[in-house]
């Protein structure tokens, strides 16, 4: 009873932390006014730099400057919070990603089905994860822009048992909703040197994914492992940093960010922080469509405590599934990822944007047994007014 | 309240009232207002018209546009700003409406009263002239007359020829739309220039010059310009072109007078440079076609 009353607290707790945390993310973004962050505060850069576009005729523009009307001005469509917004200016996406997954691996070497049945009584053998994702951004001032994102998660992920028996389970539901803010540091451009735009990002994900999706199992429905779950269960910070270049018809960015979780969720467990690095260049063929070519780094740490729901066991006391293991859910992975931005002709004086994007994992060392990626795929559709 | 918070509040107010006092420009009847008039020319083969293919909205702005950023017609400059600065007090501002070239019908318009009351017309894919004046710390308002927006992109520049510009406003004003827009004196600090573009129009662009008093004028097409009811005293006049230039001068009015001043500009190779030679003359002077160099 004790037990039930500290998690339902801790689940209160959470949630009014992440509230707190996204209004005095949007509060704070109110009253920053006018400039990007940094502005003002480069004197002494500012002065070179204007001496040398002096000397070379040309001109130097400080400043949270953005133009959206080049198909390179957004970064890779899988990229998140690569590009801030003019005050006022409004953004909806409709994104869709899909990344499947076929085959374990343990460090960076690959098992078979045997191998992970030696040491457990059900091994995953694929995994398709789908998501929707919604977003919204806005432009409150000439420093911040508003985020929000809600995705809808679908999940399923194929078995086979050391009986030879197959089955596959899968969930589906909202996830994690983010809301955040991008905030502009500092902008320059000269002709020749190009144009180079740093912001901050800033975001919380709060626990709205359901972390107690069930499914049919040869054990009966059970709630079901780790990776079928459909949020983190706690509140989660999302800073980051990104920088984004661009001489004539050439592109770039760079972009790190972290997930860190606060605390443990409801069931008693937490996945572990993740830290994702993107480098990206583009190169923009006409004046409406560019190609992108990214590497992705990703690190992310096994689990902490565990979801006493979730069977480790057969009723022989044979380890069930390696998905139910907290220990064997870390890792790290390099992705190289193909893309291609298209500007559309404005309609109704709403710009468009399609992006896609698709990767392969060209580095993977996980704490297997853990499945491992094949490929994800992005698509999505911007539109900005 | 303890007496420290009191002293800090006291301090502030008068640091704060200081500030306001020292910054406004106050309206009074002047007497023996005296009179500068002139002409500024430009000597050398002006910079021809930039040529612009209009790839957004050709449909209201047309294909193709062209921006004309040094005007001359005979030698004699059209366009360039010559402020009378440290007058602190005097005429009021008067109402003035300025139209862009062809076939931009954008206007600036100037109401008559204790402030500039800029209010920015814009037409046919275009602002208003290339030059005009604005005021620190007082709105200056954005209208959009198109039935397609235009994205008003503004800038500080950090020196008279605006090659350091630092971005003050970014913002899409909507078909038929307006919002107002300040200029601070903080954001503007020492700059005497502010540049406004659009980012969806390249060859929408002009530039403002920041003014205090009522005090200036923009030289016509045939390069005149002339300011009234000065209040005696001793004055800096300076005369500015985005492309040409600074230059600027000491005067003394004497009550009741009239006086010439004469700018000139000209262009050495590709480079715009100002003169450093100002011509400043009575009227009388001037008649009898004495020059009276002062420099």
């Amino acid at each position: 009873m004790d037990c039930g009353i500290t998690i339902i607290l801790m689940g209160i707790r959470n949630a009014c932390l992440g509230l707190l945390i996204s209004a005095l993310t949007i509060a704070g973004s109110g009253t920053i006014a006018g400039a990007a962050l940094l502005d003002g505060m480069m004197g002494s850069f500012e002065e070179r730099m204007g001496k040398r576009a002096q000397a070379k005729g040309e001109r130097l523009i400080i400043g949270d400057f953005y133009s959206a009307e080049r198909p390179d001005s957004h970064g890779p469509i899988g990229a998140m919070g690569d590009h801030t917004h003019n005050e006022g200016e409004f953004m909806f996406t409709y994104k869709y990603m899909r990344m499947f997954m076929e085959g374990n691996r343990d460090g960076t070497k690959n098992l078979s089905k045997s191998d992970v049945l030696n040491d457990f009584f059900v091994t995953p053998t694929e995994m398709t994860t789908q998501m929707h994702m919604f977003s919204f951004m806005y432009g409150l001032n000439q420093t911040v822009t508003l985020t929000a994102m809600i995705p809808y998660v679908l999940k399923s992920m194929d078995h086979v048992t050391r009986t030879g028996v197959k089955f596959t389970t899968k969930s589906s539901g909202f996830g994690d909703i983010r809301l955040g803010s991008l905030v502009r540091l500092y902008a320059f451009e000269t002709p020749s040197i190009g144009s180079h735009r740093f912001h901050f990002n800033a975001a919380v994900g709060l626990p709205t994914g359901d972390i107690k999706a069930t499914g049919a199992t040869p054990l009966g429905v059970t709630r079901l492992p780790y990776p079928m779950q459909l949020g983190s269960g706690t509140v989660d910070l999302l800073p980051g940093l990104t920088y984004a270049g661009g001489l004539n018809d050439v592109s770039w960015g760079l972009q790190a960010i972290g997930t860190i979780r606060l605390g443990d969720n409801n069931q008693g467990y937490a996945l572990g922080d993740e830290y994702e690095v993107s480098a990206y260049g583009a190169y923009r063929w006409a004046s409406w469509i560019s190609n992108s070519l990214r590497f992705k780094w990703k690190d992310w740490a096994n689990y902490e405590g565990r979801d006493p729901n979730i069977s480790r066991t057969n009723p022989m006391g044979v380890p069930l599934v390696p998905t139910a293991e907290t220990n064997r859910r870390g890792g790290e992975r390099l992705d190289i990822l193909a893309g291609i931005n298209i500007l559309f002709p404005e309609v109704m004086e709403l710009e468009n944007h399609l992006g896609l994007e698709i990767g392969v994992p060209i580095y993977q060392n996980l704490d297997g047994p853990q499945l491992e990626s094949d490929y994800t795929f992005f698509v999505g559709w911007q539109i900005i007014n | 309240m303890s007496n420290v918070i009191k002293y800090i509040l006291i301090a502030y107010l008068i640091f704060i009232g200081g500030a306001m006092m020292a910054q406004a420009y106050e309206v009074t009847q002047v007497r023996d207002g005296a009179t500068i008039r002139g002409k500024v020319t430009f000597s050398g083969t002006p910079p021809g018209p930039l040529q612009f293919e209009v790839e957004k909205n050709p449909e209201v702005c047309g294909g193709q546009r062209s921006l004309v950023k040094v005007e001359v017609q005979n030698e004699l400059l059209k366009g360039a700003v010559v402020i009378l600065e440290g007058v602190e007090s005097g005429k009021p501002f008067a109402k003035q409406e300025f139209q862009g070239d062809a076939p931009g019908k954008g206007t600036f318009q100037y109401a008559e009263g204790e402030k500039l009351d800029l209010q920015v017309h814009t037409k046919n894919c275009n602002f208003g002239p290339f030059t005009g004046v604005l005021t620190p710390d007082e709105a200056v308002r954005f209208n959009n007359h198109d039935s397609i927006k235009h994205t008003l992109h503004t800038f500080v520049s950090l020196d008279s020829g605006g090659s350091i510009l630092r971005t003050l406003h970014n913002r899409d004003i909507r078909p038929d739309g307006a919002f107002d827009r300040t200029f601070g004196s903080d954001k503007l600090k020492e700059s005497r220039v502010v540049r406004i573009t659009c980012n969806r129009h390249d060859f929408m662009q002009n530039w403002l010059y920041v003014v205090k008093n009522p005090y200036f004028a923009i030289s016509d097409v045939h390069g005149h310009f002339m300011i009234e009811d000065i209040p005696p005293g001793h004055y800096i006049m300076r005369a500015w072109h985005p492309v040409l230039g600074l230059q600027e001068r000491d005067v003394r009015l004497m009550p009741n007078t009239a006086f010439v001043a004469n700018f000139a500009f000209f262009r050495i190779r590709e480079k715009a440079m100002t003169s450093r030679k100002l011509s400043f003359q009575s009227e009388e002077a001037a008649k009898k076609e004495v020059s009276s160099s002062l420099d």
